[in-house]
């Protein structure tokens, strides 16, 4: 029996496509040999034993919305796609928890906790679109980050199935639980490469009585810079602290000042209150606009301001830095591109370093050269400060003019030693992620 | 694995001298008894040296060398751990950190301090604390126990429900790996590149390496803070005030409780102010902003009320906060009026199954002929059932062990963990199969290879064995020379 012919029998004719069926799961210009949409637990544990016994490489696949992020596979083998696997398994509201499928859309986790007055507290973009699964192996957060933490801070509990077709779970349900290594840990952000998140457990939040964003307009990037240093210091305590470039601020329909905070805040509303009205004392000392309200729509649309400030971007990439040198990242990030003739845009969870920067392409077919070579300089000015830089989105030519992933050094060589553990036969998403795993 | 044999032993300790130096080895047997065990004193094991590095280089150098004579190694902070993590398994090499203690940088625009593992935890809380900073995870044996200790248990402390676990604060750390190589796992910004290395490393119990510098985040503290006590009639009640709490919507800092037992030992040493006569009593606090706090408290309070709590009163003063502190804090010492000896559990459930497992828990205690106390981490779940005995009565150890491996089993079938920040060891090797199957244990030992292929950093722990040459029980309890000396505790 051949490969499709097994899978079939796995899940039936209609959830294994083929041909054209295929044009929505190309990965950077590669065409899988097959998609396979599994119904259960069981049936991913078959399809990977299946596929590891022919050596046919697999990618999981939840709502695709970073499957763009990394190095181009080698070989697309056999997407393993989790949507089907989208059930809402347990919320107790009383212990603060609740345990998903990985195909589960955020949306739809956060429509369902919210109804019962609880929330997850990780805000991506795309929530409509990316899954639970997707986001624990993408590492992906949004602006409420700055308070709330990211996935490590969240996930308890995880289920997956491993290269050998083992069904394995890691932590548990409880919110304190130091029993056994913390697998959960190991697969937040591990891209699919050790194996596939089928279902989690997570912490969860009340939903706070209040929540607020406002703006504040800065005449220059480096006053935005001492400003976030104040309010970092300052005893407020923001849900998020986003700073925005003009470019950035223009995506979102702001006036296109230099540079613009977006503070969140949430609690009780006299707690609101009271934070934005001690905002303003912080930020007007160091030259900012007195703090405007954003409409609540604003929250989503923050982390891809800068994707979004360009019709056709030339590259996006992700810099970690510290919080106190993000305004001037971005001051010498947009003078780097400037020197080469290109436009950037920025924008940050400032107060956790996490930069996003888009470079806009100046043709259709833009030389890669010039983008590759600002991507380095970027890159170099984030290790400077102890940082590192990826680029998580790209075109081939970019993609293939520099490394996609920051180089991880001796501990790289430790990843590496832990993916031929956990996946002797490279096949779980092979050659997709940092240091070459 | 190798052991060393009396005529290779004085060639070994010239090596490791010309390391660390002629007064950083131990090896005389007096000496090395300090070190047979850590908090938990039911289990002993005699290493052949005690070393005492002063830099990373210098704990590469004996690794490198424990690595060259195939004999295990095992890092070690103050001792106040309660699962045995730190035992020197089969003979070889106790590290201890205690030598590397400083805080080697404070970076107060970026909220990160980077320290050597062998200091104390409070320590750090001091240093910062002029510039009105504090170290968040607040483990009870704080004022003993060192950052490095708290990286291999994942420390958790009563203020974890609100500001998370030691992982939560930890960013990067230079970590000698069990071949003797230096790597640093992630760094000073929020996020590592590539996989959670820090992540998995904090809480694998000593198996993957020695830290020998760890960046952790140092937070501001808060502009204010209010500590409520509530008293109920019955226990139920306080576990149901709990969940009460949690469904209002608030997430105080932390949530204790302490039950009858406890709370007469404790007013019996101390008198701090709780009523003798209740059946349990709740210390909530929470913290923040000045600005919302009364209405905070108030929602508390009706809840509390709701569940029935005969009485709910705020701490009027920090003197007053104080002593219910002190209270909650000083329970282990208590429990000496009351009992020669006990033993202390640290399992986790669901909070929403307390009313149903703490009854379980005295049932199970009761019907092995012995009392409990219970002072715990309701508001995460997190039990510390201490068992009561006396040691000199033959046969009640055993009941004690039989017991507690009842109440671990209770705690998974309700969908809990044996374990919520005390740490596997060697204590509770032998109920991971209670809560994870053997394909989850096989991947964590794959995941272990990976960092410690050889098996000689630390030895024996974590995995279920029957192997063992450990001096294991029937042996008498006896007090850890820290707890004597008042430094430390058991929760």
């Amino acid at each position: 029996m051949s490969l499709l012919d097994k899978l079939r029998a796995v899940v039936g004719q209609a959830h294994v496509l083929t041909g054209v069926e295929l044009s929505r799961y190309v990965i950077e210009g590669r065409t899988p040999e097959a998609a396979v949409l599994p119904g259960s637990v069981d049936e991913v544990a078959a399809i990977v034993a299946h596929a590891m016994e022919t050596g046919v490489p697999i990618v999981p696949w939840g709502g695709g919305s970073a499957i763009g992020v990394g190095a181009p596979p080698a070989r697309a083998g056999l997407v393993l796609v989790l949507t089907r696997l989208d059930a809402l398994v347990e919320h107790e509201p009383g212990d603060l928890t609740a345990t998903a499928q990985a195909g589960i859309t955020i949306a739809a986790l956060q429509a369902a906790l919210r109804a019962r007055g609880q929330w997850l507290s990780l805000d991506p973009s795309d929530a409509a679109r990316a899954t639970l699964g997707g986001v624990l192996a993408a590492n992906a957060s949004g602006p409420r980050r700055h308070l709330y933490g990211t996935a490590r801070d969240l996930l308890i509990g995880v289920t997956v199935v491993t290269a050998d077709g083992a069904v394995v779970h890691g932590g548990g349900k409880v919110v304190k639980n130091v029993a056994g290594y913390d697998l959960p840990k190991l697969f937040v952000g591990s891209f699919g490469t050790l194996g596939v998140i089928v279902e989690a457990t997570v912490k969860l939040r009340p939903l706070p009585d209040a929540e607020r964003l406002v703006a504040v307009r800065f005449e220059r990037l480096q006053d935005a810079g001492v400003a976030l240093r104040n309010l970092l210091g300052s005893d407020l305590i923001p849900n998020a602290v986003d700073l925005l470039d003009g470019p950035s601020a223009g995506a979102l329909g702001l006036p296109a000042a230099p540079a613009t905070l977006a503070v969140g805040f949430d609690g009780l509303g006299e707690q609101v209150d009271w934070q934005v009205a001690e905002l303003a004392t912080v930020v007007v000392r160091c030259g900012g606009a007195k703090p405007a309200p954003l409409a609540a729509e604003t929250w989503a649309r923050l982390a891809s301001a800068s994707r979004d400030a360009f019709d056709t971007p030339a590259a996006v990439m992700t810099l970690s830095v510290l919080p106190a040198v993000v305004a001037e990242t971005m001051e010498h990030g947009a003078q780097t591109a400037r020197k080469r003739g290109l436009m950037s845009a920025w924008c940050a969870h400032a107060g956790v370093g996490h930069l996003t920067a888009t470079l806009c392409a100046d043709a259709p077919r833009p030389d890669p050269a010039p983008i590759a070579a600002v991507l380095e300089e970027w890159r170099a000015a984030a290790r400077a400060g102890g940082g590192h830089a990826s680029v998580t989105w790209a075109p081939l030519p970019v993609k293939s003019a520099l490394p996609v992933w920051d180089e991880a050094g001796a501990a790289g060589r430790l990843m590496k030693r832990i993916k031929a553990q956990l996946d002797p036969n490279n096949l779980l998403n092979p050659g997709r992620f940092v240091g070459g795993v | 694995m190798a052991t060393l044999t009396e005529t290779r032993k004085p060639a070994l300790r010239r090596e490791l001298e010309a390391i660390v130096g002629t007064s950083g080895v131990l090896s005389e047997p007096d000496e090395l008894l300090v070190y047979e065990s850590d908090g938990l004193t039911l289990f002993r094991a005699l290493a052949d040296f005690i070393v005492f590095p002063t830099s990373a280089e210098q704990v590469a150098a004996v690794v490198r060398l424990a690595n060259r004579e195939g004999i295990p190694f095992v890092a070690r902070g103050a001792g106040t751990g309660l699962a045995g993590g730190c035992l020197p398994t089969e003979g070889g090499l106790v590290i201890s950190m205690m030598r590397m203690n400083r805080v080697l940088e404070v970076d107060y625009d970026n909220q990160i301090a980077v320290v050597e593992p062998g200091l104390v935890n409070l320590h750090l809380s001091w240093a910062v604390g002029p510039r009105g900073f504090y170290y968040a995870p607040d483990p009870s044996s704080q004022q003993a126990c060192t950052i490095g200790g708290n990286i291999a248990t994942n420390s958790g402390g009563p203020h974890t429900l609100k500001y998370g676990v030691t992982v939560n604060h930890v960013l990067g750390l230079e970590v000698v790996m069990p071949d003797g190589e230096i790597v640093w796992l992630g760094g000073k910004t929020r996020d590592a590149l590539g996989y959670d290395l820090p992540g998995v490393f904090v809480g694998s119990e000593g198996t993957f390496g020695i830290a020998t510098k760890i960046v952790v985040r140092i937070l501001k503290k808060p502009q204010a803070v209010k500590t409520v006590l509530a008293v109920f009639e019955r226990i139920e009640q306080a576990s149901v005030a709990v969940s009460a709490i949690i469904a209002r919507g608030l997430v105080p800092a932390a949530v204790e409780m302490i039950d009858q037992l406890t709370i007469q030992a404790v007013e019996d040493a101390f008198g701090c102010g709780y009523p003798r006569d209740a059946a349990a009593a709740l210390l909530i606090e929470l913290d923040g902003l000045v600005v919302g706090m009364d209405t905070q408290a108030e929602r508390i309070v009706a809840a509390c009320r709701e569940a029935g709590a005969r009485e709910v009163r705020t701490a009027a003063d920090e003197t007053q906060r104080q002593l219910l502190w002190k209270g909650r804090k000083s329970a282990f010492g208590a429990y000496g009026r009351v009992s020669p000896a006990y033993m202390v559990m640290d399992g986790v459930i669901p909070r929403t199954r307390l009313p149903y497992v703490i009854g379980r828990v005295n049932e199970i205690v009761a019907a092995h002929g012995l009392r409990v106390g219970n002072v715990f981490h309701a508001g995460d779940g997190n039990l510390h059932p201490n068992i009561l005995y006396d040691p000199r009565k033959p046969g009640e150890e055993a009941r004690v062990m039989a017991a507690g491996a009842e109440i671990m089993k209770v705690c998974a079938e309700v969908g809990g963990s044996i374990s919520g920040e005390h740490g596997i060891g060697i204590e509770k090797a032998d109920f991971m199969p209670f809560i994870f199957s053997a394909a989850d244990l096989a991947l964590m030992q794959r995941l272990k290879d990976a960092f410690n292929p050889r098996g000689l950093c630390n030895p024996g722990k974590v995995f279920p064995t029957r192997k063992s040459c450990v001096e294991i029980g029937p042996v008498a309890y006896r007090p850890h020379a820290i707890e004597t000396q008042g430094l430390a505790q058991r929760f």
